[in-house]
């Protein structure tokens, strides 16, 4: 990896633990429908699938939810291994979507939407055996308008990183 | 936004329109349904849901006293010491399969109308 890459990777994993903490400020989706949020730091990571490699995602992810583990939720608790497999499972169904399927950048951001719940209903099994299939329905409908609106600012952004001289002088 | 997009969002509304009917159909008989209550991944109480008053239990959660009001067939946690308050904020619940899940406190409620649970162990 060249200097540039590396620097560059670093500042997006930045801002999606920043993303990450200024959501859990946002009081409005907090609690009244449990487990349900927007998931702004899909962003980063649906930016990094449409730039860089599947390996670079990987790496990103897992730092980024190790970071947020360390600054808010506390390492190795259950809702950091609840977070762990809910973003492996959706990048590697993004990651399978953007080059298998004919979808949009939105419709890539449904699945992993989705995706990122389902891995965390996997663990909420496993550790308490609960049957999450009434949440599953309300998961599967909450994730079109989170989707939608995630995976319209990724291409927003992306559209204008990839205008920016800057970014193409690597 | 692509026709595959809308595609693939029709698709999710009808699975999940179809799981919401099922449920709504396995959801018939409300004179069995009870609210199982567990402490540590432990039963440690069965409410009967099937009362006309008012009913207060408290059960001992891992952060102090955790009240749970239980009222026409409904179930919620009242009050509860937590950082976030998640489980008293969720309400009340009522359907088959719903839970209510209170992670510091290591309780967990769940609703069932399976009449299964009512034997301690089946033996195969």
């Amino acid at each position: 990896m060249e200097i540039k890459k590396i620097s560059r990777l670093a500042m997006l994993l930045a801002i999606s633990v920043t993303l990450n903490i200024i959501e859990s400020f946002l009081p409005i989706f907090n609690g009244y429908i449990p487990g349900f949020k927007i998931g702004l730091a899909n962003i980063v990571i649906l930016i990094v699938i449409y730039v860089y490699n599947f390996k670079d995602v990987l790496i990103i992810s897992i730092l980024r939810v190790f970071l947020v583990g360390i600054l808010r939720t506390g390492l190795f608790s259950p809702s950091f291994f609840f977070s762990l497999s809910g973003s492996i499972l959706s990048i590697i169904t993004m990651y399978l979507a953007k080059k298998y399927t004919k979808l949009s950048i939105i419709g890539v951001s449904i699945l992993g939407s989705i995706s990122h719940t389902i891995g965390q209903i996997i663990m909420a099994i496993i550790f308490y055996n609960l049957n999450m299939i009434y949440y599953m329905a309300f998961a599967l409908i909450f994730s079109i308008p989170t989707g939608i609106l995630i995976g319209f600012l990724a291409k927003e952004i992306k559209k204008t990183l990839d205008t920016s001289i800057e970014w193409q002088n690597n | 936004m692509n026709k595959n997009d809308i595609k693939l969002i029709i698709i999710i509304l009808i699975i999940a329109i179809m799981i919401l009917i099922v449920i709504a159909i396995s959801d018939n008989n409300k004179n069995t349904k009870k609210a199982l209550i567990y402490y540590d991944n432990n039963l440690i109480k069965t409410i009967d849901l099937n009362v006309e008053e008012t009913q207060e239990y408290t059960v001992e959660g891992y952060n102090g006293e955790v009240k749970i009001i239980v009222e026409n067939g409904k179930i919620k946690v009242d009050e509860e010491n937590s950082p976030l308050h998640l489980c008293s904020k969720q309400g009340f619940i009522e359907k088959n399969y719903e839970s209510i899940v209170c992670l510091p406190n290591k309780i967990i409620i769940k609703i069932t109308s399976d009449s299964q649970e009512q034997y301690d162990t089946i033996i195969r």
